[in-house]
C-alpha cells in the first residue's frame, strides 16, 4: 500500500506515545517562551519567545488535531502561521523604528509607554 | 486510569527545572550557567525516564517512541538555549533549531503539509527577517570592544520570580494533563469525512486506468472510501459498481488533499481575511518602517538639486 511520510515504518513503535506526550512538550515550550518574555530585555528577543509560544501552541492544536482525526487543527495553525507572520513584520518594523529612536533595543528604554 | 507520572516526581521535576532555567538566564559576574544547564537537563531526564518507564508497563512490548522522544529533547533544548543566549543572533538560530525539531514532531503526527509549511514559513522567512533586523538594529561594534554585549543583553530581569511563575503555570497544566493518557489514533487511522474523493474524480480516474479497471469512455460518478465502492458510468450514462475486492492501491486521500479541501471548502471567508491581513501587515510594515529613510533621501535629492543649480549657474556666468 502506499502511503504517506508519516505512515512509512512508524506505526511499529508508535503505540508508546499519547496525547498527553505532545500536550507536555507543548506545555514546556510555552512555558519556556513565558519566562523568556518575562526575563529578557531585548526588544527582539522578547518577540522571539512569544513565536515559541506560537509554536506551543501550534503542537497542541496539531496534536488535538491528530486524536480527534480532525482536520481543523492543522487548517487553524495555517491561520495561527498567517498571524504570525503578520505580528513578526508589524513588531519588526516597530522595533526599528524605536531602535531609530534611542539607539537602543532595551525595553527599559521605552518605560514611560506603560503610562 | 493512572496518572503517568507520580504527582511527587512531576512536581520534583518542575522545581529542579525551575531552578535550572533561573540559573541558566544571563547574569551579570559569575555564571553559574553549566549548573542550570545541569539541573534542567535532570529536569528533563526525570520525566523522559518516568515516561518511558510508565509507557514500558502499559504496553510491554513496545520500544519507546525514539523519534518523539529525539525530536521533543531537540526542541525543548533549543528553546532553552534561545531563551538563555545573550547574543541575539544565537538566540534566533536556536529558535531555527526549535523548529526543525517540532515540524519532525508535525511529521509523526501525521501533518506533513504543516511540518513543510512550518519549515518554509518559519524558517524560511520570518526568522531570516528577525536575522536581518537584529543585524541591522546593533550598535557598529568600535575598534577593540567586538565582543561586547549591549547591557541589556547580559542581565535578566527577575529570573527567580519568572521562573517560579513559569514553572508553577507548567505544574498545574501537567497535573491536567497526565491525569489520564489518551492514546492517539494508529497513523493508518483516516479521518471520518468519506466525501474527499468525490471532489477529486480525476484522482481516482487515474488510480483505476493505472489499475486497469476502466473501460473506455467511463468516467467516475461516486468514490466511496469508508465502504470501499466505486460507482462509474459510461457514456451512455449505463453505470457500474467497482466492489472493495477492486479497490486500487493508495487511492486513500493524502493529507495535503484532505487539507485542502477543508480549508477552501470549509473555511473560505477564513482566508480571505488572512489575505486581508497579511496585506495590512505588508502595508503598515512598509510605512512604519520607511520614514526615516524617506527623509534622509529627500534631503539628499534636495542637496543634489542645490549643487546642480548652483553648478549651472557657475557655467551660465562663465559663459
Amino acid at each position: 500500500m502506499m502511503s504517506t511520510l508519516a505512515q512509512s515504518g512508524v506505526p511499529e513503535i508508535m503505540g508508546s506515545i499519547t496525547l498527553a506526550h505532545y500536550l507536555f512538550v507543548s506545555a514546556v515550550m510555552f512555558v519556556l517562551g513565558l519566562i523568556g518574555f518575562l526575563t529578557r530585555r531585548n526588544l527582539i528577543i522578547m518577540f522571539l519567545c512569544t513565536e515559541l509560544m506560537f509554536q506551543a501552541a501550534g503542537i497542541a492544536l496539531i496534536a488535538f488535531s491528530r486524536f480527534h482525526m480532525n482536520l481543523d487543527g492543522q487548517t487553524f495553525v495555517i491561520f495561527v502561521l498567517c498571524v504570525a507572520a503578520a505580528e513578526a513584520a508589524m513588531g519588526l518594523a516597530l522595533t526599528v523604528l524605536l531602535f531609530r529612536k534611542r539607539e537602543s533595543l532595551s525595553a527599559d528604554e521605552w518605560r514611560e509607554l506603560s503610562g | 486510569m493512572d496518572p503517568l507520572i507520580p504527582s511527587l516526581i512531576l512536581y520534583l521535576a518542575c522545581g529542579l527545572g525551575g531552578v535550572g532555567v533561573a540559573l541558566t538566564l544571563p547574569r551579570r559576574g559569575y555564571s553559574l550557567r553549566a549548573i542550570g544547564g545541569a539541573l534542567a537537563a535532570a529536569a528533563g531526564g526525570l520525566v523522559v525516564l518516568f515516561l518511558s518507564l510508565s509507557a514500558a508497563e502499559r504496553t510491554p512490548s513496545e520500544l519507546p517512541n525514539l523519534y518523539f522522544y529525539g525530536f521533543a529533547i531537540i526542541a525543548l533544548g533549543a528553546a532553552l538555549r534561545m531563551i538563555t543566549h545573550p547574543r541575539p543572533v544565537y538566540s534566533a538560530l536556536y529558535f531555527i533549531l526549535t523548529i526543525i525539531a517540532t515540524s519532525g514532531l508535525f511529521v509523526l503526527l501525521s501533518a506533513e503539509f504543516m511540518a513543510f509549511a512550518l519549515i518554509i514559513i518559519y524558517a524560511g522567512a520570518i526568522l531570516i527577517t528577525y536575522l536581518f533586523v537584529i543585524m541591522l538594529a546593533t550598535q557598529a561594534p568600535t575598534e577593540g570592544d567586538q565582543d561586547l554585549l549591549a547591557e541589556y543583553d547580559t542581565e535578566a530581569r527577575e529570573p527567580w520570580l519568572a521562573s517560579l511563575a513559569g514553572f508553577g503555570l507548567l505544574a498545574l497544566l501537567t497535573t491536567v494533563m497526565f491525569a489520564g493518557s489518551s492514546n492517539l489514533p494508529l497513523p493508518g487511522a483516516r479521518a471520518a469525512s468519506a466525501d474527499t474523493l468525490d471532489l477529486l474524480p480525476r484522482k481516482v480516474e487515474r488510480a483505476l486506468e493505472r489499475a486497469d479497471a476502466l473501460n473506455e469512455g467511463e468516467s467516475v460518478v461516486r468514490a466511496d472510501e469508508t465502504n470501499r465502492t466505486i460507482v462509474v458510468a459510461d457514456a451512455d450514462g449505463v453505470t457500474r459498481t467497482i466492489g472493495p475486492d477492486a479497490w486500487p492501491e493508495g487511492l486513500e486521500a493524502t493529507n495535503v488533499e484532505t487539507l485542502g479541501i477543508n480549508l477552501l471548502r470549509d473555511h473560505p471567508m477564513t482566508i480571505e481575511i488572512a489575505g486581508v491581513i497579511l496585506l495590512m501587515a505588508m502595508l503598515g510594515a512598509t510605512v512604519l518602517a520607511r520614514k526615516h529613510v524617506e527623509l534622509e533621501e529627500s534631503i539628499k535629492a534636495r542637496e543634489a538639486r542645490r549643487l546642480h543649480d548652483a553648478r549651472t549657474l557657475h557655467m551660465e556666468g562663465e559663459s
